[in-house]
């Protein structure tokens, strides 16, 4: 298991090296120019050659690689860099924005887990009834519906029956655990739904195919319970594809909430990367996707470790070769 | 735009500012104003919005509104718009001021006992350090509108109180342009170390305004508590709260939801419209000094011909750009000329008619297909073949250029031209118009004033910061002198008509709409009025609630 769990690491690291090669080289490739952006954007007259200078104080007329490897020794000392925009230490903006983000993400999934699940093992149990043809319909609407249009459509029915709008100012969990749950509950419904009804539809089809096996046959015919055969029986040997789909998600998650939380105004990572983008701030946007990519290696390497846990054939296929 | 022709005894209008001075205006300044007003209240949190974060607090080294909202209640300028009539100074930090005989000496006189929120008093010298900062700023320290101050020989402080500014020449529109509501005034002791450093005043505020920044947490909140040893007695409301909401559907519904007070930027009309349903909610739009312009890189071929540019300008539909993009973008309004609509320097029906493609607009009777046909036979007398592909930068996120760019391709292919919008996000849209990488782009110029030295300098000289197209051309620049150092009232609207038509002629630039800002308050918000400027009257001293 150790040598297993090493190997999965370097992986991870060989991984978040090229992407952090590629996301330099990206952000110097697309068309912009950080010193334009932050002078004012074009908006006065900046001359040329306070142009240059604002270039060479952040050290972008050095050569590529030579930036690259002066961003580098940074990142090994944990030390994402200086915000253009902000004027903060990236990784202080991100410590502030995380939290928010990361809670969306936890409770857009504990609805679509705690929900989904047990919806697909219904539909599935009850395949072709009224129940069934729902639920069907149901998430392909979840599917079909960008969360964000979903937000959209929460925000202004809110206010429309109701007058409530989101509120502006979130609290952290840590800070007010309640009242940062019910401002947090809209946004995690808006991207929930779509992550609830995949869930569904691949529990709903992964156990109308384990509900048809011998074992599952063999099981009622020794007179278990219909739960103890499902549950037991049939979910536990379903949940592979599905953990593997609820990991992907989950990582998935943190880089995709960007227009949700611009509709809902949360102050998350999303509006951060966005505006690290357009503003041309290559720290900023060069330090949130390596922590993004960093949180997709973490969760697949907990799902890879969740299959060695749920199946222990998979141990031992990566242990011989 | 408002217009006064009879002068107050406690405010001056732009010819008054200069050819009287300021002596004594601001004796009766609070006396005549509480005539007018409401009892106000005391007390209560005002919340408001602001389109984003700012990039950061220095409000010298910035051209962003967010930037100049957060800063406004804050700081101070030497003088400001008097609110009751946007044509009109009074006094802020200098309670009076006096021009020379020659109109190139302004002597400020400071008010006594103004102090800065850390508690050291103001003086001529803070004054001379910011303005000289705007006008040269130090090394590593960026300044847009330098432009605005590029007549100054030289400023001096012979007095703790006095600050005396010298003109190259004359310039009757100077005490506007140095009134700048970005134009603020700085601690010396606090913005000189950190100006020596590069970073400038980026990371605080340190001003005279009649608030103070106190919490600032960014993407959530900005919250400002009144200043009660503000030189103009404490303000009404406790504190400001002003949070940062990107989109404009967002700021709607937090208005409909009570979650704020008051949103003083909307361009969406359908936003606007909603608001106007909702009970006890007051949506209103004004006409702004801001332009949506075509502009033509004339460094590339083959728009160096005039022609094409003029072929360009015939081709577009203005009135239905407006009816199309307006909406959107808050595009609302045409204009006579390069000046705003209802300028006395407005170009007549038959001087602007001379231009083609500018007799469309409503009412002038001008025919679009015959325009269109002119604009066929131009191009072809230049040598452009039909089909030649034209591509037109847009900015992605933002109705006012990405709109306009799709309808104006839409239009250009009436004349034979294959348009197509070239969309970017703002990164790449601002850097490659910056440097001239375009061959055409739809821009919608906002500035603060609407002065011709404010609108013709900063957008219509060669060396104006909006100069986009990189035209060179000595005679308007010198026209554009000229017109801003007349002192005549009368031969000065002369260069200025001048002016305008030279330009007009010149199709470096086309005008198709002038845009018109909305803003919307809860009806308890009181004491805020509208101004054109989308940046003047943001200092919120005199808003209260009536709760």
């Amino acid at each position: 298991m150790f040598g297993y769990v090493v190997q999965r690491l370097l992986s991870g690291l060989a991984t978040l090296f090229l992407v952090a090669l590629m996301v330099f080289v990206i952000m110097r490739v697309l068309p912009g120019d950080a010193a334009v952006m932050m002078t004012g954007a074009g908006a006065g007259a900046i001359s040329d050659a306070e142009l240059a200078e604002v270039r060479a104080r952040l050290g972008l007329d050095q050569p590529l690689p030579v930036q690259f490897v002066a961003w580098s020794a940074e990142i090994a000392r944990l030390n994402l860099g200086t915000s253009l925009y902000t004027g903060n230490p990236v990784i202080e903006d991100v410590a502030q924005r995380f939290p928010f983000t990361l809670q969306i993400v936890v409770m857009a999934m504990l609805i679509a887990v705690f929900l989904g699940i047990p919806a697909g093992v219904l539909s599935a149990r009850f395949a072709g009834s009224w129940f069934d043809q729902i639920l069907r319909a149901l998430s392909i609407g979840g599917l079909a519906a960008p969360s964000f249009w979903v937000g959209l459509l929460l925000i202004l029915g809110l206010v429309y029956f109701f007058q409530w709008s989101a509120p502006l100012f979130w609290e952290p969990f840590w800070v007010s655990p309640l009242q940062s749950l019910s401002q947090l509950i809209w946004p995690a419904i808006a991207v929930g739904l779509r992550q609830l009804a995949l869930i569904a539809r691949m529990t709903r089809s992964i156990m109308l195919e384990v509900l048809g096996e011998d074992y599952i046959r063999t099981a009622r015919a020794k007179g278990l319970a219909e739960g103890a055969v499902v549950i037991r029986h049939g979910l536990r040997n379903a949940l592979m594809p599905v953990v593997t789909l609820i990991g992907f998600e989950f990582s998935a998650l943190f880089g995709g909430l960007i227009v949700t939380e611009a509709v809902f105004n949360v102050p998350g990572l999303g509006q951060y990367v966005v505006n690290a983008i357009l503003n041309r701030d290559y720290p900023a946007a060069q330090g949130i996707v390596l922590i993004l990519a960093g949180i997709v290696v973490i969760g697949n390497l907990t799902v890879d470790l969740l299959y060695g846990w749920l199946d222990p054939r998979t141990r031992v296929r990566t242990a011989k070769a | 735009m408002a217009k006064s022709s009879r002068p107050t005894a406690f405010a001056v209008n732009r010819r008054e500012a200069l050819m009287l001075g300021g002596a004594a205006l601001a004796a009766t300044a609070s006396a005549g104003r509480m005539a007018r007003a409401q009892t106000p209240k005391r007390g209560g949190t005002l919340r408001v919005s602001n389109g984003g974060d700012p990039p950061d607090y220095d409000v010298l080294q910035t051209a962003t509104y967010l930037t100049q909202f957060v800063g406004a209640p804050c700081y101070s300028t030497l003088m400001r718009v008097d609110p009751a009539d946007y044509s009109r100074l009074q006094p802020d930090l200098a309670e009076r001021w006096e021009v020379s005989a020659d109109g190139k000496t302004v002597t400020f006189h400071l008010r006594d006992g103004v102090v800065f929120h850390n508690g050291s008093p103001l003086t001529s010298a803070d004054v001379v350090y910011s303005l000289e900062r705007i006008r040269n700023p130090p090394r590593g320290i960026v300044s847009p509108r330098r432009g605005l101050l590029g007549n100054v020989d030289g400023i001096e402080a012979p007095g703790p109180r006095t600050v005396v500014v010298r003109l190259k020449a004359p310039q009757p529109d100077f005490l506007f342009m140095v009134s700048n509501p970005f134009n603020v005034i700085y601690s010396k002791a606090v913005a000189e170390p950190l100006d020596a450093q590069g970073t400038g005043m980026k990371r605080q505020i340190m001003g005279t305004g009649p608030f103070r920044l106190g919490r600032a947490v960014n993407g959530q909140i900005y919250e400002f508590e009144r200043f009660d040893r503000y030189y103009g007695g404490p303000a009404h409301l406790d504190k400001i709260q002003m949070f940062p909401i990107r989109g404009e559907i967002e700021r709607g519904a937090a208005l409909q939801g009570r979650r704020i007070d008051a949103s003083f930027f909307f361009a969406n009309e359908s936003v606007l419209q909603n608001l106007r349903q909702v009970q006890g909610m007051t949506a209103l739009r004004r006409p702004t000094p801001t332009f949506i312009n075509l502009i033509p890189q004339v460094e590339k071929k083959p728009f160096d011909d005039v022609r094409v540019r003029e072929a360009l300008s015939l081709a577009l539909d203005r009135d239905a750009f407006i009816k199309t993009v307006g909406p959107l973008a808050g595009a609302f309004f045409h204009s006579m000329g390069l000046l705003p609509p209802g300028s006395p320097h407005s170009l007549s029906a038959e001087e602007i008619k001379q231009f083609g493609g500018y007799d469309t607009l409503p009412g002038l009777g001008g025919n679009l297909e015959a325009n269109r046909r002119r604009a066929r036979e131009l191009l072809r007398a230049a040598g452009v073949p039909e089909g030649f592909k034209v591509s037109l930068l847009a900015r992605g996120d933002i109705p006012a250029f990405r709109d306009s760019s799709i309808n104006i391709a839409a239009q250009l292919k009436n004349i034979g031209l294959d348009a197509t919008v070239d969309v970017r996000d703002a990164g790449a849209f601002y850097t490659l118009e910056t440097t001239g990488q375009f061959e055409l782009v739809a821009h919608s110029v906002a500035i603060a004033g609407s002065l011709p030295d404010q609108i013709l300098g900063e957008g219509y000289t060669s060396f104006g910061g909006r100069n986009y197209g990189k035209w060179r051309d000595d005679s308007l620049d010198t026209l554009y002198r000229q017109q801003s150092s007349e002192l005549d009232p009368a031969k000065r609207g002369q260069l200025i008509k001048q002016f305008q038509l030279a330009f007009l002629k010149t199709y470096y630039q086309i005008n198709l709409a002038w845009v018109g800002y909305g803003a919307a308050h809860s009806n308890t918000m009181k004491g805020w009025t509208a101004l054109p400027d989308l940046y003047a009257n943001m200092n919120l001293h005199q808003v209260w609630l009536d709760a």
